[in-house]
């Protein structure tokens, strides 16, 4: 365990670190563009310069530790060296940051007021390059701001695999660029390279202008893609910055998704699909609870469904894979005396969509099948003649799978058809609207807060089920 | 002849490259001397002894640089011979390539046996045609002969050669670069460490040397390293090949043996400068090595300790004469175009400086510069030295802060008067 | 460029197991020779065949400056104007050719006859002022010398 001297301070170090990583889990930062810790070291953006005694200056991403090495991280010769770096970084900067997405969580911006804070030296125009370019339906490259740390293409040829992304020409007209037949559009992790991206060289084209990004706040939540149950951010706006707009629903989206750091599942990555959930979360939502089909008040329908529950011989549920923990336990305390229930996978892998792989995509395409196991049966129930209640639990059960003869209760948060076949319909909250917890397919138990306020006539799921195992009024 | 010879000791004429003359000259002795009575660890002991300097333009010695690697670990070494030669004003490997190959390919046998090194190349830059066309066939002939391939000269030493073309980058000239262009990818110089002779091709220990580096290994194993050490000086053992043009009048390839004056080598072997006209400056090694003024290298021997002190270094031996008359700020506009042309463009001081510091240059060429255009040089200067992945940077550092050390009163005058001194002039009659 | 492939398998022989990799510059460059540039579909089925992302392919088509994905001339003319050219009045004769020709630096006749670049160091400072043409050097250039030389390109 060789020992350094960081600052003057004595740190211990092992001896496969660098001094960049000594540094900063010393509580030492030392600004760095190009370095990750998920990729390997290229050393090209030359921010991590430190001084060494004795050795001069050199970049701390790849300088390993040797005992006795005396660093320094903030000598008036580093100083000098970070800000000259960030002129020649902003050399052919656009610094069009008046226009661009990144504002507000850009590494360059807080660079430059930390360690340089000068306009550029340079007199002369500078280099122009493509900008506005598709490099997929779902990334924009902007190759001015872009300033070659290739964590991009690192990030496609050692992660993600597809090999989507190089640079092309050489010198101060090198551009990213992707490759030619096969579009960065087939990888499912691309969006990755967005986060990864210090500058506003990659962005979002579906977050494009929606939002500045000190509007909005990050909600920590879990994706229900799959059982992988990556940890994401769901950023919304903050009640502070609504936008006055005729449309309520503008101030209650989804602005965007990113990862949620998390070791012990996802990393510092979510696939694509997770950055879609608004697609999911933002449908059509069922706002009326309904007796076939005919929307009456809350106290009714659970009436009318307290007495189908009192009258039924064999009763049997569909439990969804996308409730929560508590939801689920709520489900086995309140009326799993009453009902058999059976897990049902409310969703299956769509047309296209990647079953596995060995990075973070699951086959099975819903949160929290592993908890519903746990408590309920897993397979098809065994519907006989005398089948005389089903209760479905969340969507995408087949109805007409349902015997004939039964009587049928739905809960549901989106708006379909069904919803209207159903004897009793009780319209349920969706995860963004409530706290809970998923379990994934190792175990791993993960939170989820609410990021929107649900509407008057929704009901979370757990507390109409404690509702519907009271007994019917009028009966005992 | 300035000095003894080692490399060039011979005439020239349409069939001395061949091995039959090669061998007539005494080649391919030294091979099986050092196959037959000498180890592995001896062979590069007396390269170590020889005091070798790189040739290429770092001066780092030979033998220092093979003795990190460790003969026996068990994995696969290479051997690369550069030949990728694109220092501006360079064109002395050349003269190997074309009109003693074989001694190259000997000196790499050799060399390979010393490393354990069953697979080496030799990475020629693209763009050479008849250098390529002689060297392909020294190497066939070489193979036909038994020197390369299995079981050479009944011995167990086996080794394979693989010429490579490169395809036209500078930087790939430099080590890392060079061998990031031969794993078939783009010519990337690579941060240190590792060591190329720790991880180097394919993250095998690598060395890699300057043709000419290599080419006296033959001899110094021939004759011995206590021979090698008596020419030359004692900090500049051997003889070194200088590339020399520009404004003498017999430009060519001249080998010079250590500490022999260089006004003396100018004015009799090159035949002085044309037209009658005095020194202005040289360029000693390479346009990436700091000019001298003539006045400045009237006393000096050829030497790396002579130029270390001086301040400029023999770097890759190509040697520029320019006379008076030639307007030094035109010339560096030319150098500025060249560094930025070539860089690689992965770091950030050298991909942005190069073409800030072209940019400044064409301004100044055009009568736009300013007063302040000269300090900023010196600030790209200052701030890609030491700073970047390779020595790119750093060289066109160099170039231009070494011309305005020297010459700063011409472009103060470009700047102020929107003019060249010398009208622009980079040219020097020759004598009729 | 499939055709080719016999004589890549006889290269891969030439090299150590493992550096397939590396034989992405000499194809090329055959392929080159071949077909006068290298079209799209080489880089593809170069790719497969050498096992190598396609994006390597296309990053060293356009870092070195010797490939090319477009045709030119036929008879290539690269004069070096870099340092000792330029003292030996490289730009003269370039000019020359360039009024000559009637082109400039990156174009081609309208015949298809001459394509005309600069280029950075050749290698042949001793010799200057010099010109390629093709993959032959051409060294201390006159103006008659090169008017004679130009002549016998057809």
């Amino acid at each position: 365990m060789p020992e350094i001297l960081l600052n003057g301070r004595p740190v211990q170090a092992r001896g496969d670190q660098t001094v960049l990583q000594v540094a900063l889990e010393n509580g030492v930062f030392v600004p760095y563009f190009c370095w990750h810790p998920q990729l390997s070291v290229v050393g090209n953006c030359r921010m991590c310069l430190v001084e060494v005694e004795g050795r001069g200056l050199d970049i701390a991403c790849n300088m390993p530790v040797s005992a006795g090495m005396k660093v320094l991280t903030d000598s008036d010769d580093v100083k000098a060296h970070r800000k000259a770096i960030l002129q020649f970084i902003t050399l052919n900067h656009p610094v069009d940051c008046g226009i661009c997405d990144k504002a507000g969580e850009c590494t360059l911006q807080d660079y430059h007021y930390a360690y340089n804070g000068e306009k550029s030296l340079s007199v002369d125009d500078k280099v122009r390059s493509t900008k506005f370019y598709n490099l997929s339906n779902r990334i924009l490259l902007d190759n001015e701001r872009c300033i070659l740390c290739l964590r991009c293409t690192r990030f496609t040829h050692e992660v993600s695999k597809s090999m989507a992304l190089g640079v092309e020409r050489r010198g101060d007209v090198s551009n990213i660029r992707p490759v030619e037949d096969r579009p960065l559009g087939e990888d499912p992790y691309s969006d990755n390279i967005i986060d990864l991206c210090p500058v506003g060289a990659l962005l979002s084209r579906q977050f494009l202008h929606k939002s500045r990004v000190w509007y909005l706040t990050p909600t920590p939540s879990v994706c229900p893609g799959c059982e992988r149950g990556c940890t994401i951010r769901i950023w919304h706006r903050k009640p502070e910055w609504f936008v006055k707009s005729l449309d309520p629903r503008q101030n209650t989206a989804i602005a965007r998704i990113t990862p949620l750091e998390n070791p012990a599942v996802n990393g510092p990555w979510i696939c694509n699909k997770g950055r879609d959930l608004a697609r999911i979360f933002e449908r059509v939502r069922a706002e009326a609870p309904m007796l076939k089909g005919r929307p009456v008040p809350l106290a009714e329908a659970l009436d009318a469904a307290r007495r189908l529950i009192g009258a039924a011989r064999h009763p049997v549920a569909l439990v969804s894979s996308w409730g929560s923990n508590e939801e689920l336990e709520a489900f086995k305390r309140y009326l799993g005396e009453v009902f058999r229930g059976h897990v049902k996978r409310d969703w299956l892998p769509e047309e296209g969509e990647r079953i596995e792989d060995d990075l973070l995509i699951r086959p099975d395409k819903n949160p929290n099948t592993a908890r519903a196991r746990e408590l309920f049966d897993e397979g098809e129930p065994a519907y006989h003649d005398g089948t005389d209640l089903v209760l479905v639990w969340g969507e995408g059960y087949d109805f007409a799978r349902i015997p004939p003869q039964a009587r049928v209760i739905f809960l549901n948060a989106y708006l379909q058809p069904e919803n209207g076949h159903a004897e009793v319909f009780l319209p349920i909250s969706i995860q963004t609207e409530r706290a809970g917890h998923y379990t994934n397919f190792q175990g791993t138990v993960s939170a989820f807060e609410p990021c929107f306020p649900k509407a008057a006539a929704v009901t979370d799921a757990e507390t109409l089920f404690r509702a519907l195992a009271a007994p019917a009024r009028g009966h005992p | 002849m300035p000095g003894r010879q080692l490399i060039m000791s011979f005439p020239v004429t349409a069939t001395s490259h061949s091995l039959d003359e090669y061998r007539a000259r005494g080649g391919y002795g030294a091979l099986e001397k050092a196959l037959r009575t000498m180890t592995p660890a001896e062979v590069t002991k007396e390269v170590t002894a020889s005091g070798l300097q790189g040739r290429g333009g770092a001066a780092f010695e030979v033998g220092r640089k093979w003795q990190v690697v460790v003969y026996d670990d068990g994995q696969p070494h290479y051997l690369i011979a550069n030949a990728d030669e694109g220092e501006p004003g360079t064109f002395k490997d050349r003269w190997i390539l074309e009109n003693n190959p074989h001694v190259l390919l000997e000196s790499m046998l050799i060399s390979s046996y010393a490393l354990g090194v069953r697979n080496c190349f030799v990475y020629i830059r693209g763009e050479f045609d008849l250098p390529y066309r002689r060297l392909a066939g020294a190497v066939e002939e070489a193979y036909a002969a038994g020197y390369f391939g299995e079981r050479i000269l009944g011995t167990d030493f086996c080794c394979d050669i693989v010429v490579y073309r490169g395809a036209g980058a500078y930087v790939a000239g430099e080590a890392s670069g060079l061998i990031a262009s031969l794993e078939g990818k783009k010519g990337y110089p690579r941060n240190r460490p590792p060591r190329l002779t720790v991880k180097g091709l394919y993250q095998r220990p690598t060395v890699v040397n300057n043709v000419e580096s290599l080419s006296n290994v033959a001899w110094i194993i021939a004759h011995g390293a206590a021979a090698f050490k008596e020419i030359g000086t004692p900090k500049s053992p051997g003889t070194r090949l200088f590339s020399v043009s520009g404004h003498v009048n017999r430009p060519g390839v001249y080998e010079v043996e250590l500490g022999y004056p260089w006004m003396k080598f100018l004015e009799e072997d090159c035949g002085g400068v044309r037209d009658g006209r005095a020194i202005k400056c040289v360029v000693p090694g390479g346009v990436s090595s700091k000019v001298l003024t003539g006045a400045e290298i009237r006393d000096l021997p050829l030497s790396h300790e002579a130029l270390w002190d001086a301040g400029s270094t023999l770097g890759s031996g190509g040697m520029i004469v320019i006379a008076e008359g030639t307007c030094m700020v035109t010339l560096s506009q030319i150098l500025m175009r060249f560094y930025h042309h070539e860089s690689c463009g992965q770091c950030t001081p050298c991909r942005h400086g190069m073409g800030w510091l072209h940019r400044i240059m064409d301004r100044i060429v055009a009568g736009q510069g300013r007063p302040e255009d000269i300090e900023r040089l010196y600030y790209i200067s200052k701030f890609n030295d030491g700073t970047t992945i390779c020595g790119l940077g750093d060289a066109a550092g160099y170039a231009i802060s070494g011309i305005l050390d020297k010459f700063r009163g011409e472009f103060e005058y470009y700047i102020e008067h929107k003019r060249s001194r010398f009208q622009g002039n980079l040219e020097c009659p020759r004598s009729s | 460029m499939r055709h080719l492939i016999p004589e890549f398998e006889k290269l891969r022989e030439r090299f150590p197991a493992g550096f397939e990799s590396s034989m992405v510059l000499p194809c090329v460059r055959r392929i080159q020779e071949d077909r006068g540039y290298v079209a799209d579909e080489d880089i593809s089925q170069l790719a497969a065949y050498l096992g190598v992302p396609q994006i390597q392919i296309e990053e060293v088509l356009s870092f070195y400056t010797m490939f090319r994905r477009r045709p030119v001339g036929r008879w290539q003319l690269q004069f070096c104007h870099n340092v000792s050219c330029s003292m030996n009045g490289a730009e003269r004769v370039l000019e020359h050719v360039q009024k000559k020709l009637g082109i400039r630096p990156g174009e081609t006749t309208p015949d298809g006859r001459f394509t005309l670049s600069t280029a950075e160091c050749l290698g042949s400072c001793g010799t200057a002022p010099m010109m390629m043409v093709n993959e032959g050097y051409h060294e201390d250039l006159t103006i008659a010398k090169i008017d004679e030389l130009l002549e016998g390109l057809k």
